[in-house]
């Protein structure tokens, strides 16, 4: 650990540079995955919201919720097997506001939920997004098919689907509205399900884990495939770049190796010197990139949608390590390979 | 039996299809606490037969045995570890590691050598050396900095700073001016007496002759002639 802080010390340049490129890479990793996840709550966050369960829609339906239609004899079943289940509906349709502007969102309704607002007849509860563009509690809203308008009753925060707000209404309100008396999906968490161990299957019914619910949702699966794809390549190129530096850094000190191998010090040791040395830069650099990502989530206007957690980071980082790790251990090769005889032969260093 | 001796030593080596043989079955036994110096045309395999002596390559054939140890059968990592505990090494060129201090490079090799020593036991040894070799005053400074004298004197304190039973050395002096060859080959002199250190040396050079106890020719990858001066 010493001899590699002290190597890299005496060589500043060299991993200085090393340095900047893992933490531009690092960040551009941290942001763009921070936009993946911004963007996937504000595509879902009215599910990613809620705990971990099972999601139950007609088979028929295709895997596509609006087409899904839960009678009452198929709820009814379901509550049997599952007293805790809730179920609620989700319509994409546009609304007019005091101002006489027409805003797309998507409305939602939920039996006796305990994860979604409880609604009053004839009321709205908004995503918080909405009262950033004006609204206000006590407004009125409409839409052209309606007889009666809704009157917000509150905002609550972070509740989007398919990249627009939600818009909380009573489940009589939404049967009314939308001239349905079924519901979409039926929804029993881990935590409240009878004999949990096991998703409870019913008949003419498809069950979803979260994460496979969100795939279904158009775009969501698309959306986050190429972002991840961007964060893997990422990855991948930073893994690359640890080998090839390190490489090009090894290269220059063979002669060294060879010598040091010669008065008997280990191949391993050698190794270590290496590993701390990618090891001391990779944390400097990540911290540095966690920190300005962090920096700029708070300084990200608030339309952006941008959400990186400290856990998120913190994993990231941890894969960084590892594939710094692998790429520095592979052009480490050459020090196992370089024999003493070539350093001694070679001459000055 | 002696500490150090070799028999039938032999050494080939292929450029592409034809072989060529540069030791040819060399027996040597290496009198104990006296310096041997290995002399000969340029070309005539001192350099090769000293490195094998070394364990820093392996003989095509023949018997290399220290301290009733056979080296030319020993396994890699047991040959490392005599080379870092018994052997010391000076070579052409000083071969510091750039990036350590003078007083770095002693402790890397105690280190690598697994001294005994206490933390303190082993400052005051280095600080010990360092005088014997007059580098003390320039404890910190990194080798780039030193003159090539001072560099080799270094590389001579490096080399005797775990007390090695042998050193081996390959023209310590040829990079230095006829004043700086001889004190170096004075400080190897002293070193040899002092701590009973067998030394093997190769040299060109005449007027080193005056510091060695045993003289050991060769020519065309053979031994011509052995004479011990003393
Ligand atoms: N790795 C090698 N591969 C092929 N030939 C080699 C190798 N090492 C040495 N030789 C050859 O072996 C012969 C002896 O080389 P060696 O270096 O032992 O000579 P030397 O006596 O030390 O010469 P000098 O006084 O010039 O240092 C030379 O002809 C050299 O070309
Ligand atoms: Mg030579």
């Amino acid at each position: 650990m010493k001899m590699a802080w002290k190597e890299m010390k005496k060589n500043k340049l060299r991993y200085t540079i090393l340095g900047s490129i893992v933490f531009l890479i690092s960040l551009l990793t941290f942001i763009i995955s921070g936009l993946a996840n911004g963007l996937s709550q504000d595509n879902a966050s009215l599910i990613k919201n809620l705990p971990d369960g099972t999601f139950y829609m007609e088979e028929e339906a295709d895997e596509t919720y609006s087409f899904s239609s839960l009678s009452e004899e198929q709820q009814q079943e379901i509550t049997e097997a599952q007293p805790e289940a809730a179920f609620f509906s989700i319509q994409m349709r546009n609304f007019i506001d005091t101002s006489d502007k027409q805003r797309s969102v998507a409305y939602v309704a939920a039996t006796n939920s305990s994860y979604y607002p409880q609604v009053n007849s004839g009321e709205v509860i908004l995503d918080a997004s909405l009262e950033e563009e004006g609204i206000a509690v006590g407004d009125e809203i409409t839409n052209e098919q309606w007889d009666q308008p809704l009157t917000v009753a509150e905002f609550v925060n972070h509740e989007k689907f398919s990249h627009s707000a939600a818009a909380f209404i009573n489940p009589d309100d939404f049967q009314a509205l939308f001239h349905t008396d079924t519901m979409q999906i039926a929804f029993v968490a881990d935590s409240v399900a009878q004999n949990s161990n096991e998703a409870t299957a019913f008949e003419e019914l498809q069950a979803f884990s979260n994460s496979e619910f969100l795939n279904t949702i158009p775009s969501y699966s698309a959306e986050q495939l190429s972002l991840n794809m961007i964060v893997i390549f990422l990855l991948v190129i930073s893994g690359m770049l640890f080998a090839i530096f390190f490489y090009m850094i090894n290269v220059q000190k063979l002669g060294i190796y060879g010598i040091l191998k010669a008065i008997g010090v280990k191949t391993g040791k050698l190794f270590q010197m290496m590993w701390a040395q990618m090891f001391i830069i990779s944390v400097i650099s990540l911290i540095l990139s966690a920190l300005i990502s962090q920096a700029f989530q708070l300084l990200a206007p608030g339309g952006m949608p941008f959400h990186l957690t400290w856990q998120a980071t913190g994993r990231l980082s941890l894969v960084f390590i590892i594939i710094g790790f692998i790429g520095a251990t592979l052009s480490g090769i050459q020090i196992k390979r370089v024999e003493p005889m070539q350093a001694i032969q070679q001459g000055e260093i | 039996m002696s500490l150090f001796t070799m028999k039938n030593v032999r050494k080939t080596f292929a450029h592409g299809e034809v072989k060529e043989e540069i030791l040819k079955g060399i027996d040597v036994t290496l009198p104990e606490g006296k310096i041997t110096a290995l002399t000969g045309a340029s070309g005539s395999g001192k350099s090769t037969l000293l490195t094998i002596a070394a364990g820093l390559q392996t003989a095509s054939d023949g018997q290399i045995s220290f301290e009733q140890q056979e080296l030319t059968s020993m396994r890699s990592e047991e040959l490392r570890q005599i080379r870092a505990k018994q052997f010391g090494f000076i070579f052409q060129f000083a071969h510091l590691v750039p990036f350590l201090t003078v007083e770095e490079q002693l402790a890397l090799m105690l280190e690598t050598a697994e001294s005994s020593l206490s933390k303190q036991e082993q400052k005051k040894e280095i600080r010990q050396v360092l005088e014997l070799v007059d580098m003390w005053k320039r404890k910190n400074a990194y080798p780039p900095s030193l003159s090539g004298g001072e560099k080799q004197r270094v590389a001579v304190a490096r080399a005797i700073i775990h007390s090695p039973k042998v050193l081996f050395a390959d023209e310590p002096t040829a990079s230095l001016d006829s004043k700086r060859s001889q004190e170096v080959m004075r400080l190897i002199q002293r070193l040899s007496k002092e701590r009973h250190i067998t030394v093997l040396m190769v040299t060109h050079d005449m007027d080193m002759l005056d510091y060695v106890d045993h003289v050991i020719e060769m020519r065309d990858g053979k031994i011509i002639q052995e004479d011990s001066i003393h």
